[in-house]
């Protein structure tokens, strides 16, 4: 029996008796333990790994690409549940149970890389940056230091050389994050910090009232960094928007005079570069103009937006970037490089992230080490453990190089005009707005409702049609995608096209399926 | 056609992808899973064709640190993971999720619920709350935001200003988090801190510090706290794993009665609904009230992430493999590893314990034969403080284990040796002995 020879999990039937009795008898106990034979089986290990990719491979790489599979597989969180077994036991289960466990998962969960998956800003199955992903999984490093993750730190180092470039720097700093909403927040205490170096050491107190603006527009990241940051909500102005979901620039110039006639203290205005729900960009020559005339800090955050810099014809939109203090970008979204894959770019060139991070541990960063240590970066980031997020891009920008990655953007810009169009001939479509990005904005209306005069008592029939439409895609599973209400405007449907694997009988079949769902209401 | 553009085909090659995938697959079990085990193998060794990709592919795990989680090379122990070191190949491969929502991510939502119940079940607590969190790092300063939001509500809104000074409290041994120090004798810091205008709020306890991985009192420390009006927050990234071994648990004894915790990578409180009050944004886009389901279901609102990488998924796998009893077996050849490693150094010359470990950090100097019976000397001190980055410098140009070291307090440089890979065997342990006294004996 294996209980001499705790064999965790993994129950291998590799170990035979006469091992056991061989290893009982040369036994080294320590605390009832024994130390003179690897308790897990290796070989299990590694036919478990190889069974369960050749899952992976099957049901969520070769599947789920598939546009005769659905989206998802809907099931009520209660039901769900009991579907699932997901208990933990004081014991293990066996290697054949295990892998039922990992199909489970596979199948009762949304089926992000699908053609037919447009609900968020990412979509899609990207090989390389896929087996990038495996590689640093299996690899499990950490990227504080150069001696425990060489080559991603070298690699971090380079896309975000590269990243820079792109924006129009001659040089800068920057760093991978995990999440958009946490590179905003660096932005935000980096600025911060720059305004009040004092402030690392001896906090808020004493100083005047912080105040920053940032769109009507921008991402609710920047509300949550200002409460984190113990900056206040109330303490964020937002800035009118024009009809286009843009910042309008007199407004923000009418904010700042404000907060100054109030004894605040401005010191950083958030543009966005590609807002969440309407893709709009700030126009950020002029509100560059204004952040120089008061001394404020730009950030731009181009989480969104940012890969539009791939695209000769598109980066136009991002006209102006070069004059931000700090950009956020992720690669993760419209790029396809893996969630997560988020860059904070900086233009200062003085170890500013440093400088307002560090803490100086020495358990890591030893200054008596054979190496060169200013390769150990990892004292710039609020975290210690980090993912090396980089790298997936890296892969990819090998695997693609900038034309590829250009060609990318292109085709989603086509797909997003080519639907945009469809909309305008179709009857019962109506777009938001006009998009210049890949965020389509638009109300479906019932062949019931195309006649109302279009009163309250239309919009909020109108309102009630996108949550249907929705929950009839989802029980069918045939796409999905988001529906918000906004500024007023009552649900609206927001269809983001990104992923190359979608076309254009993709598009029509959106607009026929979201015909079949509510032609009823 | 638009914009001249073939848009009636997907602009992918599935196929060619598929193969690529499949042909990198073989490179990774051979090259990091099968060879990352071997011994024999080195610890560490310093939009273009196919194969120029796949050979990118193996030059990256060449010259990357084999640290890989399960299994695992046995000869690196640089740094303190989470000692249940969730196993990444296989569960992270499946997790490709982002998670805000149930309607993105059905799964995940409740695996993350369940694995939370259960870690909240090991601490003691019968309800509460918590969320996964990139990273020890943040998951405290969550706990710091968490308990400002709690004592004072308004700073959600107004900020800091509308606050008095708050004071921070945490131990001198703290790894990242130098602040006041204070030690069972010295409460009084917290009051000269009331006197001065400043409002006592956090106070933050370790269980298993970075370096000593010394635990905290978590009982006294309690009681001050209660007296005062400050949350305790126990950071017991590094020990909480302790928690799992019937033996051991009792090192965080008391943690069960006392305010939230940070355990295995996530954030733990007994307080349900406060980390949603505290964090949440409603944002419409994503949080719609509209929704086809239950909307309690929607947790994403309750971190300040945005998107969220599904990291339970990774414990889970493992706990289903394994079983609590599994993972506790884990944490007690830890403790016996450190156990062993403890006899055999008092037995050796050279070999001189920092302190007698609590935990499984052994803190450790080496004293090369030609400083042995010299402590008297005057720059005895500045003669060993150069010995671990020797050996260290030796040991990752000969590629055949890594150790770190690091200088601490008035300490001088001295090695911190952690074990938790459970494939390292007693013939591993008796190596790394010897691989330091090979390399450092010429000192």
């Amino acid at each position: 029996m294996i209980d001499t020879v705790p064999a965790y999990g993994l129950q291998s039937t590799n170990i035979s008796q006469q091992e056991i009795l061989q290893r009982k008898k040369t036994a080294v106990l320590v605390d009832g333990v024994i130390l003179n034979g690897p308790i897990v089986d290796s070989k299990a290990g590694e036919k478990f790994v190889e069974d369960a990719c050749k899952i992976i491979m099957e049901e969520v790489i070769q599947k789920a690409t598939d546009v005769t599979e659905k989206v998802c597989e809907w099931q009520p969180p209660e039901k769900l549940k009991k579907l699932l077994d997901l208990e933990m036991r004081d014991t293990g289960e066996p290697h054949q149970r295990l892998l039922q466990l990992c199909q489970d998962v596979i199948r009762y969960s949304v089926k992000t890389n699908h053609p037919r998956f447009y609900n968020q800003l990412y979509a899609g199955m990207d090989y390389y940056s896929l087996v990038a992903r495996f590689i640093t999984e299996a690899l499990n490093p950490s990227i504080y230091t150069y001696e425990v993750s060489p080559v991603f730190l070298l690699v971090e180092e380079a896309v975000l050389k590269k990243m820079i470039e792109f924006i129009g720097w001659k040089e800068g700093d920057g760093i991978f994050n995990p999440g958009g909403s946490v590179s905003n927040m660096y932005a935000m205490n980096l600025a911060r910090y720059k305004f009040c170096p004092d402030i690392k050491e001896k906090g808020l107190s004493g100083l005047p009232r912080l105040v920053l603006f940032t769109s009507e527009e921008c991402h609710y990241s920047m509300k949550k960094a200002a409460s984190f940051l113990g900056i206040g909500t109330q303490n964020v102005y937002f800035i009118k928007t024009d009809e286009r979901g843009k910042m309008i620039p007199e407004e923000l110039e009418k904010q700042v005079q404000r907060a100054r006639k109030e004894g605040a203290a401005p010191f950083l205005v958030s543009a966005t570069a590609g807002t969440t729900v309407l893709g709009a960009f700030d126009p950020l020559d002029e509100i560059a103009d204004i952040c120089e005339k008061h001394g404020l800090w730009l950030h731009v955050d181009a989480s969104w937006g940012g890969s539009a810099l791939m695209s000769k014809k598109h980066r136009k939109l991002l006209h102006g970037i070069h004059r931000a203090d700090s950009v956020a970008w992720n690669p993760h979204k419209m790029l396809m490089a893996g969630i997560q894959c988020c860059a904070l770019l900086v233009k200062d060139n003085s170890d500013l992230l440093k400088k307002c991070y560090s803490a100086n541990a020495s358990y890591l960063f030893q200054q008596d080490k054979f190496y060169d240590v200013s390769y150990d970066t990892g004292d710039k980031s609020i975290q210690c453990s980090r993912r090396p997020d980089a790298f997936k891009f890296w892969m990819m920008w090998k695997a693609l190089g900038t034309t590829g990655l250009e060609e990318r953007v292109n085709r989603a810009h086509a797909l997003a005009s080519y639907l945009v169009d469809e909309i305008k001939k179709r009857e019962g479509f109506r777009l938001l707005l006009e998009p210049e990005y890949s965020n389509i904005c638009f109300w479906y209306i019932p062949p019931s409702m195309r006649n109302m005069e279009e009163g309250p008592k239309f919009w909020e029939k109108i309102h009630r049609v996108a949550p249907i439409i929705k929950e009839r895609m989802m029980k069918k599973g045939s796409m999905m995608l988001g529906y918000q209400p906004h500024h007023g405007k009552v649900n609206f449907f927001r269809q983001i096209v990104i992923s190359p694997q979608v076309s254009r009988e993709d598009m029509d079949l959106l607009l026929n399926e979201i015909d079949l769902l509510g032609g009823d209401l | 056609m638009a914009n001249g553009d073939p848009l009636d085909c997907p602009a992918l090659d599935k196929e060619a992808g598929e193969e690529f995938l499949e042909e990198a697959f073989r490179i990774l079990m051979e090259e990091a899973v099968k060879k990352g085990t071997e011994v024999a193998e080195k610890v560490c060794d310093c939009g273009e064709p196919r194969a120029r990709v796949l050979e990118r592919c193996r030059d990256i795990i060449r010259y990357s640190v084999k640290t890989c989680g399960c299994p695992n090379i046995p000869r690196f122990s640089i740094t303190p993971c989470s000692l249940i070191t969730p196993c990444p190949t296989v569960t992270g491969y499946v997790a490709f999720l982002f998670r805000y929502t149930y309607e993105i991510a059905p799964v995940f939502v409740l695996m993350e619920e369940v694995v939370l119940k259960k870690l909240r079940e090991l601490i003691g607590w019968a309800s509460g709350d918590g969320i996964f969190c990139p990273g020890g790092s943040l998951s405290n300063m969550f706990a710091m935001n968490v308990a400002r939001y709690q004592r004072f509500p308004d700073c959600k809104r107004k900020g800091n200003w509308a606050l008095p000074r708050l004071a921070a409290f945490t131990s001198q041994e703290v790894s990242q988090w130098g602040a006041v120090g204070f030690s069972p004798g010295a409460w009084e810091q917290i009051c000269n801190a009331k006197s001065k205008g400043a409002v006592p709020f956090f106070v933050n306890a370790t269980c298993g510090t970075t370096v000593l991985g010394a635990f905290d009192p978590l009982a006294e420390i309690a009681e001050v706290c209660s007296r005062h009006g400050a949350w305790l927050h126990v950071d017991a990234a590094w020990g909480g794993s302790a928690l799992l071994s019937r033996r051991h648990r009792h090192l965080l004894d008391g943690i069960e009665r006392w305010a939230p915790c940070q355990a295995v990578g996530c954030n733990l409180t007994p307080s349900a609904g406060l980390l949603q009050r505290c964090h949440g944004a409603h944002a419409t886009y994503l949080f719609q009230t509209d929704k086809f389901y239950d909307l309690a279901y929607d947790t994403g609102d309750k971190t300040i992430q945005c998107g969220r990488k599904v990291d339970c998924l990774k414990l889970w796998l493992m706990w289903q493999a394994y079983g609590t009893r599994g993972l506790e077996g884990r944490v007690d050849r830890a403790f016996a590893y450190t156990r062993y490693l403890v006899d055999e150094m008092k037995k050796r010359p050279g070999f001189q314990l920092v302190i007698e470990p609590e935990f499984i950090n052994l803190c450790f100097w080496f004293v090369p034969p030609s400083l042995r019976g010299r402590q008297g000397d005057a720059d005895y001190e500045l003669r060993l403080g150069r010995v671990a980055p020797t050996i260290k410098e030796r040991m990752m140009r000969k590629g055949s284990m890594m150790v770190s070291y690091q200088p601490h307090g008035t300490k001088v440089n001295f090695f911190r040796q952690v074990v938790t890979n459970p494939t390292v065997t007693k013939a591993d342990l008796d190596f790394f002995l010897e691989e330091i006294e090979r390399l450092g004996e010429d000192l």
